[in-house]
């Protein structure tokens, strides 16, 4: 029996707004057409669509020579096609949840093929079963050298990988006790790399019994992993991970058991938990709206969506690192700590430029963007601030908001320049920040 | 009159004068501390620090350094025992007006000759047990972002990554590029616009904190393009580190909000043929911080600065196979104004009694720390060590 707010949304309701954030969160937001269409089909159809892949093939191809080049930036622009493009908008979406999530950094890793490994397997993998993910993120190779599978050795157990297992990817804090650490860690001893391949060192395993929350065996990695899958704070930790990226941050306990428990009904199915909650009536409540600051990845990328924009990825990509969020480099294996924290007057600025940039199509640096506001906006001046507002702040509109672009929009020496004032003002008013 | 409680406690005052004041002066007090800059450098690499505050009297120096001893004579002396790099004139010259403080041999029990795992100890200021993931300046940021949020307590000017010494629990600080500074784009008509929405103050939650921070941000710029329209005071050499302490400068001359700087000069790790490299960055270091403190003396601010000039580590007292130097410990911290009086701080090194082929610490560098904490910014220590008496 499913608790009530997971019911599904009466889509009586079905406006702009509610398409808005459906394609905003499944995805990176959607273009003008996108969100036109999407207000035809209807909630159903439009999620369903979320979850297909009708992206251009020629992208993924194109991943040998920027590997070969080397550059972190050059994957960082290859990933920003992919969320640009949007041809697998919840696919990409979640190979997001899960980079902030299992984070990996570069920084150490400093290999970008197996950088790009994990990224597929996140995009491979991100919305089948948890179980499995879980298994191949632990042997996945880039992950082995950014927590120190090398050193994990039985004689010298390196408790690294063990312990952001069970704090950060699986369990949570006060779900486990220091000695759990240990005993997992020697349970994991003996994994490591070799070139760029994940590998079993069996004379570094401790092959001798351990136990771990209460179960005492000979267990291997494998069977750790399988304990920690069957602790009862596993299914709860994955759900609020679900909810802070999909509903909202700071969810209320009793919606963390729910969802848990439709995890464990969808068999850890990522994509059959996520048709549901984002049917559901708590993904569509008022509270669930805008309920998130925008991180920067999804606000370049949805602000280029909404605004029809084609702009180069690499420019893109940078525009985000300069906003913090530096794909393929998070600040630690805790990821970005993401809400408040992505906003300070350094990172304001950079969001500001970006945001100017894109309004006003400058040309910056080596990458370019082109944007034509007045398909999007259209080029009656008068219906400007209402058209501005409600494709990019939903809802969002108050009569001050309408009166202060009306005034900036006659204030224009001529019509385009009135679209790039209004579509500024628009786009570095705090409001449009939430996501 | 400037008077810290204890100052005050220590020299006594009839029971009900002090009752009056107190409150007063203190409220005083504090709020002169809430003024206070501090600008830490980082030499990176670990700086030769022999080489550049040299204990000139002690044979043993000579003898292990048989190519790379700096001639008594070319030193610029500082006291009896040491003189300064030959390269370093703006320093000597700061040394005997008194604002410059050489702190000898500080360091801590658990030295690491590992590049990262002592600059995080230098930047965290734990020597022990796994990093904390947050920098003390990160500290430092929080308290000033909870009394002031939406405002930059605290700035990175440099173009690498921002170092863990700013990273906070709350706030972790920008950088800032020592050549572009904080540039806003432009658009006719989006000020004015903007000013308008953002004077609200309706709504509450994050669209209430978006707002105060963006216009804090807002505030930020135009009084750095105000303090970068006046032409400097001072002309300051075309040299890197040079850039970055201008930048600074010219921050705090506009009014800049931030309180807390962090800056680096790189290339310290001299293991071969240091003498020309070692001397040229001791040059860059000591025209660099002239330049700056001129500014700071020209511009009234000199009493608000204390700038701290650190390296992850000293080097070995005896010079390698290769005419360079390998990772060492403890090595002296330079002060510039702040809670420093002048002068020597310590006793010379003893160069005939090395710990392991270093000089021994004689201050910790978690004290050093709390000083600049507690006694110049008035914030809360991030360990128990008492501050140092500069």
């Amino acid at each position: 029996m499913r608790p009530d707010f997971l019911r599904p949304w009466r889509a009586a309701a079905w406006d702009h707004g509610a398409a808005s954030h459906l394609l905003r969160r499944a995805g990176f937001g959607g273009t003008p057409a996108e969100v036109a269409e999407a207000l035809s089909l209807g909630p159903q159809e439009t999620l369903e669509r979320a979850f297909l892949d009708r992206g251009d093939p020629s992208l993924h191809a194109s991943i040998e020579p920027l590997l070969s080049a080397g550059g972190i930036e050059s994957l960082q622009a290859w990933w920003m096609s992919l969320i640009l493009e949007s041809g697998a908008p919840l696919r990409e979406r979640m190979a997001l949840v899960w980079h902030d999530h299992f984070a990996t950094s570069n920084d150490k890793v400093d290999d970008v093929r197996l950088m790009h490994r994990q990224n597929e397997l996140f995009r491979a993998s991100g919305l089948g079963d948890f179980r499995e993910l879980l298994h191949d993120v632990a042997r996945d190779a880039a992950m082995l050298v950014w927590l120190d599978g090398n050193s994990n050795r039985a004689e010298q157990p390196n408790e690294n990988f063990a312990r952001e297992l069970l704090e950060l990817f699986a369990l949570g804090i006060g779900s486990y006790t220091e000695d759990d650490v240990r005993e997992v860690a020697r349970a994991f001893s003996g994994w490591g790399t070799e070139g760029r391949s994940s590998t079993f060192r069996a004379e570094h395993h401790d092959a001798r019994p351990k136990t771990i929350f209460g179960h005492t065996g000979a267990w291997t990695g494998d069977d750790a992993l399988e304990l920690v899958l069957e602790h009862p704070a596993c299914c709860r930790h994955v759900a609020r991970v679900l909810l802070e990226a999909f509903v909202m941050p700071s969810p209320a306990d009793e919606w963390v058991e729910g969802v848990a428990g439709l995890l464990l009904e969808c068999e850890w199915g990522v994509a059959r938990t996520l048709e549901v909650l984002l049917a559901s009536e708590l993904f569509f409540s008022s509270a669930a709206r805008r309920s998130r600051i925008a991180g920067p990845v999804e606000l370049v990328a949805a602000t280029a969506r909404a605004l029809d924009a084609r702009i180069a990825p690499r420019l893109a990509a940078r525009m985000a690192s300069d906003m913090g969020q530096a794909l393929f480099r998070p600040p630690s294996v805790k990821g970005w700590d993401g809400g408040r924290h992505w906003i300070h007057s350094g990172t304001w600025i950079a969001r500001h430029n970006a945001l100017v940039e894109l309004a006003t199509a400058a040309q910056v640096g080596d990458g370019r963007v082109h944007v034509d506001l007045e398909r999007s906006f259209g080029d009656a001046l008068d219906a400007l601030p209402g058209r501005a507002l409600a494709a990019l702040i939903p809802n969002g509109s108050s009569t001050r908001f309408e009166q202060t672009l009306a005034s900036a929009a006659r204030g224009a020496r001529d019509a385009n320049h009135a679209r790039q004032v209004v579509a500024a003002v628009v786009l570095t008013a705090p409001e449009y920040h939430l996501y | 009159m400037q008077l810290s409680r204890r100052q005050l406690l220590v020299h006594g005052a009839g029971a009900g004068v002090l009752a009056r004041w107190l409150p007063l002066l203190a409220a005083r007090a504090d709020a002169a501390r809430q003024e206070r800059v501090l600008v830490v450098l980082h030499l990176q690499g670990g700086n030769d620090a022999l080489n550049m505050v040299v204990p000139h009297r002690q044979d043993r120096y000579y003898v292990l350094r048989p190519t790379l001893a700096l001639k008594r004579s070319a030193l610029h002396a500082l006291d009896d025992d040491h003189g300064l790099h030959p390269a370093m004139n703006d320093l000597a010259a700061l040394y005997a007006e008194g604002r410059l403080t050489v702190v000898q041999a500080v360091g801590h029990p658990h030295p690491d000759r590992s590049h990262f795992r002592a600059t995080e100890i230098w930047h965290t200021g734990c020597p022990l047990g796994p990093s904390p993931g947050i920098g003390w300046l990160g500290r430092l940021s929080d308290q000033i972002w909870q009394r002031e949020p939406g405002s930059m307590p605290a700035l990175h000017v440099g173009d690498d990554e921002v170092p863990l010494a700013l990273v906070g629990r709350e706030y972790v600080a920008p950088s800032v590029s020592a050549e572009l500074g904080l540039q806003l784009a432009e658009l006719e008509g989006l000020d004015a616009a903007r000013a308008g929405l953002l004077d609200a103050s309706d709504g509450a939650g994050d669209v209430a904190f978006l707002r105060d921070v963006a216009r804090g941000a807002y505030r930020a710029v135009e009084r750095m393009e105000r303090a970068t329209e006046r032409p400097d005071p001072v002309s300051y050499p075309d040299l890197p580190l040079a850039r970055r302490l201008q930048r600074i400068a010219r921050l705090l001359e506009g009014g800049f909000e931030t309180r807390v700087f962090f800056a680096t000069l790189g290339g310290f790790d001299t293991h071969a043929r240091q003498a020309a490299q070692h001397a040229s960055l001791l040059e860059q270091l000591s025209r660099s911080l002239g330049a700056f403190e001129r500014h700071l003396a020209a511009a009234g601010l000199s009493e608000r600065v204390a700038t701290v000039v650190f390296s992850e580590f000293g080097r070995r007292a005896a010079e390698n196979a290769s005419r360079g130097t390998d990772h060492g410990a403890a090595a002296p911290v330079l002060v510039l104004g702040g809670p420093g009086r002048g002068g020597m701080r310590g006793s010379a090194p003893d160069l005939e009694a090395l710990e392991d082929g270093d000089v021994p610490f004689q201050a910790d560098l978690r004290s050093l720390w709390s000083t600049f904490e507690q006694e110049w910014m008035g914030l809360a220590p991030s360990s128990a060590f008492p501050p140092l008496a500069l």
